[in-house]
């Protein structure tokens, strides 16, 4: 979980992403806020791959972006999940957890029972 | 299309920093709101972003590229809109977009059907391995001949000469033979009665296949030492085609045995699909080893002597050789073989031995002799179909033209409401686009199913001529090219006038010019100068299929010296049936007899190879007193023929007496001998021919008894050759090979073809009988290609006229549409109707003229050409040139004569309320 290149971490960030937006348009700068506060710092070792993602996705068309107003009135970027961005997160989600089940029940498992 | 803009990589780059940016200051806010002093917040916000550079450039480029994408999608939905607009538009007008689809489906089909021919004909490589290194040695056109003559010769070799060759060539590393294989009868069930067919063979070195480097699909080809000895190996290889037609692709036939000519021959591989041999224009459908020749054609010494010369030799290059080396090498080598070993006893002369002059070619397309026979006809072709698509090309622009000027309020509508002056530009050419499209799918259709006729139709003189039509890579490429080119040509012009449409004129409408326009001096218009150009090119198109009509017109009614319209040829298989010596001599006269009775007939004869057959015999001869200048000269054409030839035939005796029925085996030899051949070896050193000794190589002296005039007895082009007439009876010159019978009838001679059949079917019912056709018939295919080429000239040339014609009327039309005012006051002031007509006309000589004086040097030029390509050409041909310039005047009168009415029926109140 902890290479910062490879495919595991890569997919969590971007499934992350795609969560952050789940509930309406964010700012990268909300978005990098969210994973932090959620992971407890764990994903987003440094900010500056958050945004080779988010432009990524963008390209994929999974994310749309505009430029709005801030809270605090400044122009920013705004991305928002489009309806094939919303389908990847149904996709992902469920993957992860099935994913996430199997390696907890196996790092759960007592002496093997091998026949 | 402009992706790489500056301003839009900076648009990109400056949103992309904003957003960075954006990001940096909150962070640093965050941080000093969690106490940080702001001195230090704004390195803490950097550090905890990372590599901010690195980061910034892979954004970049994935944001380029996802920009380039859109752009991308954008053009093609734009260009989706121009093409259903495109459409649309057309719809509105049908009949415009039809005259102009069919005119570019004609254009370019003609041109892609010609090129098919050409490409399958002149450009394709064999499918062999490395073409390229292919040489050829000997004379393609000779690739059917069979010589046996006591000269040394360079275009075709012996089998020994070959060897020589093939053993001692430094210059090639391998090198084959192939010759003619004669009529194969084939029985592919050996029981007996079982069908026969004839596929086209050949006789190949047992190296043929390893040579050009061509595998078996199934089974083996030959081995190299598969024709080490005489009869060895009785084997045969078949191509695809044979395998599909014959045994339908049966796996279980290599290795089965047929009957070819009596003898059983096992099929022991089948060659690769595409691979029909090394003869253009005349596919194979089975090879044999060479040394099966003797058994399989049952005449002997082709394989042993030296003057039996059968062979063309294609060899490859050794590394770093070129055609001209083996040639060298090989000119030494010929003459060291010749001296040494002479022809089975005739001793070769160090003078004929200087004489030989090699014939080697490049072998990477083959050989053919359709090539040669076609190229002077294809060219013209193409030339001719090049007029047309030009022609088109500018019928099409004028229609575009005049539409594009119909269509100049809506463009400054339009260009006046803000649509980019590309945009409407883009527009146009869709339309262009579109027209063409559909232009090039029908053109393509239509040269498929043409060049498979032209083909068919310019076999002549009974050689039947095969060319793999399927388009290629070469067809579909000059297609498009040509396409592409008369977009540009047709379509660029008026989308740029349509575009350059001056707003405020055109806007308003009402305000038209009442001076200039149609009167003198007047600069002609862009359409009016399209016409012109249309006009000088098909001048030049009517004037060539002047030439070729006239041509073939003197060619197929010339004088041939015989009596065309009242023979019958009837060809019988009586020498493969197995009459030979006295058995024939008795079907002979059975079968003479039997046809001489049947109503109508007056006269019969027979002949070895007959009237515009396409068999030939030619043999050497000396003369007693003639010295021959060059080798040639010893040669002399000749037929065996039965008593009364020359008079059933309708040739005039000049002298002396036709040939008897008395002139039998065991008399002094006979022969008659036509005027070219009397003055050749007699007349022109003085001598008379009439009793004058032939000594025809290999046979006993022969007298001359007759001279006939000269005819046309094979091609109706050619001029005359020497050529005698032996007494078939008297075997002067060995048994006959094949029978025909020259039937003379006092009906026509269509009417007799069945009863003539049933005549000899009734006295000989096993007897095959190839052919019974009336002479006529046979001329007229002789001139076929001929005929194919004049046809389609005059085809090009009417259809030029009609677009001339069309061009005319439309350019008037619009102008008199456009001047109806001007018309109206004309008349209103006193012009009378007439003088309203000359007006018209007067404009449409003028676009003729301006035509005419550039078309008439092209016409002249292109008319000198031509005649300078045909055999046997008419004296100089004005007429042609005149009738050319009387069509078209004629055709441009009757294209403005309606325009013209129309303009002096204008009612003067009428038009000048309509402004």
């Amino acid at each position: 979980m902890l290479d910062s290149d490879g495919g595991v971490v890569r997919g969590t960030l971007d499934v992350l992403i795609l969560k952050a937006l789940s509930w309406g348009p964010r700012h990268g700068y909300a978005v990098a806020e969210w994973i932090r506060a959620v992971t407890e710092g764990h994903v987003l070792l440094e900010e500056g791959p958050l945004y080779t993602a988010l432009h990524r996705l963008e390209r994929k068309e999974w994310l749309d972006a505009s430029w709005g107003a801030s809270e605090n009135n400044r122009k920013a970027k705004f991305y928002s999940l489009t309806p094939r961005g919303r389908r990847q997160l149904r996709a992902e989600a469920e993957a992860w957890n099935n994913y996430a089940r199997a390696v907890g029940k196996a790092l759960a498992a007592t002496a093997p029972t091998l026949a | 299309m402009s992706f790489r803009l500056p301003h839009l990589r900076s648009r990109v780059a400056r949103e992309l920093d904003d957003e960075l940016a954006f990001h940096v200051t909150m962070r640093a806010q965050q941080l000093v709101a969690a106490g940080v002093s702001p001195a230090d917040a704004r390195a803490e916000a950097l550090r905890q972003f990372g590599n901010l550079e690195a980061v910034r450039a892979a954004c970049l480029v994935n944001d380029q590229q996802r920009v380039r994408t859109m752009r991308f999608r954008a053009w093609i939905s734009e260009f989706r809109q121009d093409v259903a607009f495109a459409i649309r538009t057309l719809g509105r007008n049908p009949g415009f977009a039809a005259v102009v689809i069919l005119s570019l489906t004609l254009g370019i089909g003609a041109n892609a059907a010609i090129f098919t021919v050409v490409d399958a004909l002149m450009l394709r490589r064999l499918p062999v391995q490395r073409p390229a290194e292919l040489v050829v040695i000997g004379d393609p056109s000779r690739v059917n001949s069979f010589a046996s003559t006591t000269n040394p010769r360079t275009d075709l070799y012996s089998y020994q000469a070959y060897l020589a060759v093939r053993d001692n060539a430094k210059t090639m590393t391998s090198v084959l033979a192939t010759g003619r294989s004669g009529r194969l009868d084939v029985r592919i069930d050996t029981t007996a009665g079982a069908a026969t067919d004839h596929p086209r063979g050949r006789f190949v070195s047992g190296n043929y296949f390893s040579t050009l480097g061509v595998g078996a699909q199934r089974g083996r080809m030959f081995a190299a030492t598969e024709d080490a000895a005489l009869g060895a190996a009785p084997v045969a290889v078949i191509s695809d085609r044979y395998w599909t037609e014959k045994f339908g692709r049966d796996p279980a036939v290599v290795n089965r045995t047929v009957s070819v000519n009596g003898t059983g021959i096992t099929i022991v591989g089948i060659a690769p699909p595409g691979f029909t041999g090394e003869i253009v224009g005349q596919p194979i459908a089975m090879w044999l080893p060479i040394t099966m020749q003797p058994i399989i054609t049952g005449r002997g010494g082709a394989l042993a002597e030296m003057q039996q010369q059968w062979l063309i030799l294609m060899g490859r290059l050794a590394p770093g050789r070129s055609v001209e080396s083996v040639s060298a090498e090989l000119k030494p080598l010929l003459q060291r073989t010749y001296l040494t070993r002479g022809l089975d006893g005739v001793t070769v002369t160090q003078a004929q031995a200087d004489a030989l002059e090699m014939r080697v070619f490049d072998g990477s397309l083959g050989l053919s002799y359709t090539r040669s026979l076609l190229r002077t006809p294809l060219f013209t072709l193409i030339v001719g179909v090049g007029l047309l698509l030009l022609i088109i090309c500018a019928n099409v622009a004028n229609l575009l033209l005049a539409r594009s000027v119909a269509r100049g309020r809506e463009m400054s509508v339009r260009l006046a409401m803000g649509a980019g002056r590309g945009r409407v530009t883009r527009q146009m050419i869709t339309e262009s686009i579109v027209l063409m499209t559909a232009g090039v799918a029908g053109g393509l259709a239509a040269a498929w199913v043409s060049s498979k006729l032209l083909i068919s139709l310019a076999a002549s003189g009974g050689i039947p001529v095969e060319i793999d039509t399927r388009f290629s890579g070469p067809v579909l490429a000059f297609t498009l090219a040509v396409a592409a080119l008369s977009v540009l040509l047709f379509g660029l012009a008026p989308a740029l006038r349509a575009t350059r449409v001056d707003l405020s004129s055109a806007l308003r409408s009402g305000a038209r010019a009442l001076s200039g326009g149609m009167g003198r001096g007047a600069r002609p218009t862009g359409g009016a100068l399209l016409v012109a150009a249309q006009v000088a090119l098909s001048l030049v198109l009517l004037v060539g299929a002047s030439v070729l009509v006239r041509h073939l017109h003197a060619i197929s009614t010339a004088d041939a010296g015989l009596d065309r319209d009242h023979l019958v040829i009837a060809e019988v298989d009586a020498v493969r049936g197995g009459y030979t010596g006295a058995r024939l001599d008795a079907l002979i006269d059975r079968l003479s007899a039997q046809v001489a009775a049947v109503p109508g007939v007056v006269g019969v004869t027979y002949s070895e190879n007959g009237i515009f057959s396409g068999t030939e015999s030619a043999n050497t001869l000396s003369v007693p007193g003639f010295v021959p200048a060059t080798t040639n000269d010893s040669v002399a054409f000749y037929d065996q023929v039965g008593p009364g030839y020359a008079t059933i035939i309708g040739a005039t005796i000049v002298a002396g007496r036709d040939i008897a029925p008395n002139d039998l085996q065991g008399t002094q030899p006979v022969a008659l001998i036509n005027e070219t051949m009397a003055k050749f070896f007699f007349r022109d050193r003085g001598t008379e021919p009439l009793g004058g000794t032939l000594l025809i190589d290999g046979t006993p002296p022969t007298t001359v008894v007759g001279i006939i005039a000269d005819t046309k007895d094979h091609d109706l082009t050619s001029a005359p050759v020497r050529r005698f007439y032996a007494a078939l009876r008297q075997r002067t010159t060995g048994e006959a090979e094949s029978l025909r019978l020259e039937i003379r009838s006092s009906v026509d001679p269509a009417a007799l073809v069945d009863p003539i059949r049933k005549a000899i079917t009734a006295a000989y019912p096993t007897l095959a009988v190839s052919e019974v056709r009336p002479l006529a018939v046979m001329m007229q295919e002789s001139v076929r290609s001929q005929w194919l080429l004049s046809r389609l000239a005059t085809g090009f040339g009417v259809m030029a006229l009609a677009l001339c014609a069309l061009g005319l009327y439309g350019i008037l039309s619009y102008a008199i549409a456009r001047r109806t005012g001007e018309l109206g006051v004309r008349m209103a002031l006193g012009a009378s109707r007439g003088g309203v007509v000359r007006l018209v006309l007067g404009d449409a000589a003028r676009v003729v003229t301006i035509g005419a004086v550039v078309g008439i040097p092209l016409a002249v030029f292109a008319q000198r050409t031509l005649r300078g390509t045909l055999e046997g050409a008419a004296p100089a041909d004005r007429l042609s040139l005149v009738a050319g310039v009387a069509v078209m005047a004629a055709a441009a009168l009757a294209a403005a004569m309606i325009p013209a009415l129309r303009a002096s029926r204008v009612d003067p109140a009428v038009a000048l309320r309509q402004d």
